[in-house]
């Protein structure tokens, strides 16, 4: 099946391994992944929206349109870009007055919203498209002495009857896309706390993060696994900050869904960039079979 | 106590922020504090609440609420309000919209405009360096696009 990847401003900017480990990973469970020209940021769902919210849609409602020209779905692979880009689509095709007031705008450049595709983050394509069990079949090395502490963030999951992928307060998409590469996902008291990045002040976030890796850590999870760049932004580059200004060392080393699937089908820590991490993923790796 | 000291409802500030998209919905909060329990922000300021906003907003309490140091900054924008609201109030939105209104009336704080400028200017919200390109090369991605910011310029800021 066909999908055009919207990867956003972290990922194609500063992480853009975690851009090639999906690349990779999706291509061997039989996803085809179709580019197209000119993506702008999703808007960014904190700041930009924040700045003027009926901007917000327009620029979301452009890069929808975009894809709508071409036909397929969007697979976004960020929790921002899926607030932004999800919440804008279904907004949009239930709200006629909005519609039209940003096809207004839109027409200035001689483009429309029309609402006829789906924006869904990765993960959920590969739960609802593909099948955790056909993932599963593609793994050669399964990770089974790997215990990863599940970290949801907010945005794939809320507003649920927005989002539509799984219960906010019960998910289990996470949970099974890692137990599909044989990890195990641990679950602990702050698998659904929010990574806190919004905060204006930095202490609540501190706060947030620190109790968030104690909790991995006090369930003896090895490492952390998330689906989005900027909660991993918060808890690996954050960790070693928040690590320096504590005089604390937490060493959890934090994954990307797709990295862990690309380790479980056979990649090497460089090719899915886990070598590029502040927080150090090599000596967990001694437990994985080579 | 006369009825002069009373403390009246700034009507003309709620008129504002119906006026901001989805600044509306602050008129339906009841005041039942169901956002309260597992706001983030709550949990970890202390001072960050919800329903306490909604009650500044129910009372248009303008100096409260439109300043680029107000409390509405902290809020983590986990969604969990909405999921909680029994009103569909969404006071995520409530805030959004008040945040709106700040930038309207000047009182953003420079973290705003910094990120908006940013998106308006360049068309992301992070910067392209060499590293980028660089690393980009050595994972065999495809190098980065045009940003279309001309584009995003005509479409932006009409009423």
């Amino acid at each position: 099946m066909k999908y055009i990847p919207f990867f956003g401003c972290m990922m194609t900017t500063k992480y853009p391994w975690f851009e090639a480990a999906v690349r990779k990973t999706t291509a061997v469970i039989g996803m085809e992944l179709v580019d197209i020209e000119g993506f702008t940021c999703c808007p960014d769902p904190i700041y930009f929206q924040a700045y003027d919210k009926i901007d917000w849609y327009t620029i979301a409602a452009r890069n929808i349109a975009l894809a709508e020209a071409v036909g397929h779905d969007i697979i976004t692979t960020c929790s921002g870009c899926t607030a932004t880009l999800s919440e804008v689509n279904l907004t949009l095709k239930k709200d006629m007055e909005l519609k039209d007031k940003v096809n207004k705008r839109l027409k200035k450049i001689g483009m429309k919203y029309n609402g006829t595709i789906n924006v869904r983050h990765a993960v959920t394509v590969v739960r609802d498209d593909i099948g955790f069990d056909r993932v599963a079949e593609t793994v050669t090395r399964p990770l089974n002495h790997l215990k990863v502490g599940v970290h949801y963030g907010c945005h794939l999951l809320k507003p649920s009857h927005v989002m539509n992928v799984d219960d906010p307060d019960h998910p289990t998409i996470l949970d099974r896309f890692i137990e599909a590469t044989g990890a195990k996902p641990i679950h602990h008291e702050k698998t659904l706390l929010c990574c806190g990045r919004a905060c204006m002040t930095d202490s609540i976030s501190s706060n947030m993060v620190v109790d968030i890796l104690e909790s991995i850590k006090a369930n003896n999870a090895d490492c952390m696994g998330l689906i989005c760049p900027t909660c991993f932004d918060e808890f690996d580059t954050g960790q070693i900050i928040l690590g320096r200004k504590l005089k604390r060392n937490f060493s959890v080393p934090v994954i990307y869904s797709f990295q862990l699937l690309g380790l479980a089908q056979g990649m090497t820590l460089e090719e899915v960039g886990l070598n590029m991490h502040k927080v150090k993923f090599d000596k967990i790796l001694e437990a994985v079979p080579a | 106590m006369s009825v002069e000291n009373i403390q009246k409802i700034n009507f003309e500030f709620r008129e504002k922020l119906n006026s901001v998209a989805e600044g509306f919905r602050h008129n339906f909060c009841y005041q039942c504090g169901a956002c309260v329990g597992d706001c983030p922000a709550n949990n970890y300021s202390g001072t960050f609440n919800p329903r306490i906003i909604l009650l500044k907003a129910l009372l248009g309490m303008e100096k409260d609420l439109i300043s680029p140091d107000s409390e509405i900054w902290n809020c983590t924008n986990c969604y969990t309000c909405w999921e909680r609201c029994p009103q569909d109030v969404r006071p995520i939105d409530v805030i959004i919209a008040l945040k709106n209104l700040c930038q309207r009336l000047g009182q953003a704080p420079d973290i705003i405009h910094k990120i908006s400028n940013s998106v308006m200017e360049s068309g992301i919200t992070t910067t392209v360096t060499s590293a980028t390109v660089r690393r980009r090369e050595q994972y065999n991605l495809p190098p980065v696009r045009d940003y279309a910011v001309d584009e995003i310029k005509k479409i932006i800021g009409s009423k």
